[in-house]
């Protein structure tokens, strides 16, 4: 048989290897990986130096590390926001917005009814806030995508641009309850009460299993287990309930949903709303465990988008968020420390952005690979033609 | 109708030149959510569509202001921008077109790594100004006349032909044979593919060129306003404006012009309230109104749209896979 051409072509697998699905995640890290150092070499720093800088400013020493866990906290909740929308195909991608919603209801809470409270109910008051700040501005594009299918992708991005302004309003345009009016110079927000700040993790005095730490309080506050926990929550609210069952349903087939009986139109709200809620809860963790005020130039630092990015490397599921969250939160922690790393190894804060949008267009073209495998088959050549003719013909069928 | 505003204004005893002036900016400033527009159109016609349209903006707009500040060179800059926003295109199309990925996804990755790669390049000349390359021509005997004239035979170059790209482009799409496999594509793959059209390059080409078209409007950021280079705000989200633009416009190139100036209108709005003396207004409020008016006009136009009468192209979205049809 002489061989004509080469036919190459992508087959859907019959059985999808679970293992699959991690060396397609950690295959498309790399060539990210790659992407971004192409981008570093042209810009003249050395890729390999900078990596290994980033990663041990970022996970290999203990001030580093515990910073990424800080700076992982909004993101695990930012990532179950996207999660839960990806779970029926809807895309809140107003994650942003909502975080700053959230920030400026926690921060209202903070100085106007929490004072007077004991310290656990007032960090719960102060988080509930927030949380309902971040639902209420998930709202009308629920009800619009519910009622109208007016395009949720759209109108979410358009309320973070109402909310950052809306933000820049309360602190900076304004003298409105949030500002405060002491400070005369650059306009700063007011600060909440003591007792709604979320306690921060000390490192303990003495070594612990053998380790010994430095001293020094870290940046790994309770916001982290209100982000565990909602991650818990949210598993068991869509694997485990008749209304995650639902969701997942609708997500694989709403003319199935359709036939069942599920309302879409509720799903879609309650979807949208819980979205938006777990957004606010970042935003709340952000006023109540690092600012201590309303200050939008430290909310509006691209979570939400970045949860966008978690939620899809961690292709929807909670636990996965919260793996996926630390590693970009590192990212984020490693590209902050390296603006004091000596000057060939000084990048732009940027490369984590720009590392974050690589991961996701490789994880996604990588995606495929998950579910088909590539067939190469060898074309024979016109003598053999006759007998494989009939065979060819089967192509156009679904395998 | 501009005339008859002109005598209201007059009559009204408000100033008028400031609200001429407002509104030859408007003209001015809606060209890149325009060409942006204009480009999805083309690529969403092809049934594909691409939510990046803010990330190639970015893209266009550093690659534009790094060749323009290296060469001083309109044309090198605009070039720059083009093959900029494009080869994000590509990345696009490559994973909508040829690994069938989730579209919508990929949109998002586009403005995520569009904004990354535009911040991380764009950082060495961070708040450096550069002058615009592109001024205002008086276009003769028509400039002078009252309101017309500054408003639309004042402009640079670019406005002009932005006029001959709209009609160009509608007459591309609807009276051209590669315009019509263009919609059949759009409407259905699986006819256009019987009839002969490779239905993958006829997407690669429209949506790579639509990509060219948001470039376009980075370059014009570049070399008209000649901003200072600033991470945040350069695009102040118009790529999104223009993508709910398209929806608005039924996917037709002549009505986006007109949405585009009123976008242009809001975008200005805080200037010229200001040039009109209005100050009761807060800034951060007028701020938001172009995206306000985005939500409204979005929510107005699904209300509208029963029985999807719009005209979205029947196969928007949908990946085109002949073996699993």
């Amino acid at each position: 048989m002489r061989v004509a051409s080469i036919d190459v072509r992508l087959e859907r697998r019959l059985a999808v290897w679970r293992g699959t699905a991690l060396l397609v995640t950690s295959g498309s890290l790399l060539l990210a990986l790659v992407v971004g150092g192409i981008f570093l070499k042209l810009t003249g720093h050395p890729p390999l130096d900078v990596y290994r800088e980033l990663a041990k400013t970022a996970y290999f020493n203990w001030y580093g590390f515990t910073d990424t866990l800080g700076a992982s906290t909004p993101l695990v909740l930012t990532g179950l926001a996207a999660a839960v929308g990806f779970k029926m195909n809807l895309y809140n991608i107003g994650a942003e917005g909502q975080l700053f919603l959230g920030g400026i209801a926690s921060a209202w809470a903070g100085i106007a009814i929490v004072p007077g409270m004991p310290g656990p109910l007032a960090v719960l008051t102060v988080m509930f806030a927030g949380a309902l700040g971040g639902a209420a501005w998930a709202f009308i594009p629920a009800l619009t995508r519910a009622y109208f299918n007016t395009s949720e992708i759209v109108t979410t991005l358009m309320f973070n641009f109402i909310g950052l302004y809306l933000m820049q309003y309360l602190i900076q345009g304004s003298y409105s309850y949030w500002r405060d009016p002491k400070i005369v110079g650059f306009p700063q927000g007011k600060e909440i009460v003591d007792a709604a700040r979320l306690p921060h993790w000390n490192f303990p005095a003495d070594s612990m299993f053998g380790i010994a730490f430095p001293p020094g309080r870290t940046q790994v506050h309770l916001g982290l287990a209100f982000g565990v926990i909602a991650a818990l929550g949210l598993w068991v609210l869509i694997e485990r309930t008749r209304f995650g069952y639902g969701v997942r349903v609708t997500g694989d087939s709403p003319a199935a949903a359709r036939y069942a009986g599920i309302s879409i139109r509720g799903s879609i709200i309650v979807v949208m709303l819980i979205s938006g809620a777990l957004a606010g809860l970042a935003g709340a963790g952000i006023v109540a465990g690092q600012g201590y005020k309303l200050d939008p130039g430290g909310l509006a630092v691209a979570l939400g988008y970045t949860g966008i990015v978690v939620a899809a490397l961690a292709r929807s599921n909670p636990f996965a968020v919260v793996v996926v969250a630390v590693l970009l939160g590192g990212l984020r922690t490693g590209a902050d420390n390296m603006q004091s790393a000596p000057d060939n190894l000084k990048i732009p804060v940027a490369i984590a952005g720009m590392l974050e949008g690589a991961v996701l267009i490789c994880a996604l073209g990588g995606e495929l690979f998950r579910t088909h495998r590539i067939s190469v088959r060898r074309v024979p050549s016109n003598s053999d033609r006759e007998e494989h003719l009939s065979g060819a013909v089967g192509v156009g069928v679904s395998p | 109708m501009i005339g008859s505003f002109a005598s209201f204004l007059a009559t009204s005893g408000i100033n008028t030149n400031v609200w001429v002036v407002g509104l030859a900016s408007a003209v001015s400033f809606a060209m890149p959510i325009l060409f942006a527009a204009v480009g999805e159109i083309l690529c969403e016609r092809s049934g594909i569509v691409n939510l990046g349209v803010e990330g190639m903006l970015l893209c266009g707009v550093v690659a534009a202001f790094l060749a323009y500040d290296a060469s001083d060179s309109a044309a090198l800059s605009m070039v720059c921008g083009l093959l900029a926003a494009g080869a994000l295109a590509l990345v696009h199309a490559f994973l909508c077109i040829t690994l069938r990925s989730n579209q919508t996804v990929s949109g998002l990755a586009l403005v995520i790594f569009g904004a990354g790669v535009s911040n991380f390049v764009g950082e060495p000349v961070e708040g450096k100004q550069i002058e615009a390359a592109f001024t205002d021509l008086r276009i003769p005997g028509l400039h002078d006349l009252p309101v017309v004239g500054p408003v639309l035979f004042h402009q640079n170059v670019l406005v002009y032909v932005s006029v001959l790209v709209v009609i160009s482009v509608a007459f591309y799409i609807n009276r051209t044979r590669p315009g019509l496999a263009l919609r059949a594509v759009g409407e259905s793959p699986a006819t256009a593919d019987a009839q002969g059209i490779s239905v993958s390059k006829v997407r690669y080409a429209h949506v790579v060129i639509g990509g060219m078209f948001a470039g376009l409007g980075g370059a014009y950021i570049v070399l008209v306003d000649g901003p200072a280079w600033n991470q945040e705000n350069t695009t102040g989200g118009i790529g999104w404006i223009a993508l709910a633009l398209v929806v608005f416009a039924s996917w037709r190139p002549g009505r986006v012009m007109f949405g585009a100036i009123a976008f242009g209108f809001a975008l200005r709005a805080n200037f010229t309230l200001q040039g009109a003396q209005i100050t009761w207004f807060p800034a951060e409020v007028l701020r938001m109104m172009p995206y306000v008016l985005t939500v409204v006009m979005l929510i107005a136009v699904s209300i509208t749209d029963v029985g999807n009468k719009l005209g979205a192209p029947a196969a928007l979205g949908r990946p085109f896979v002949r073996d699993e049809r």
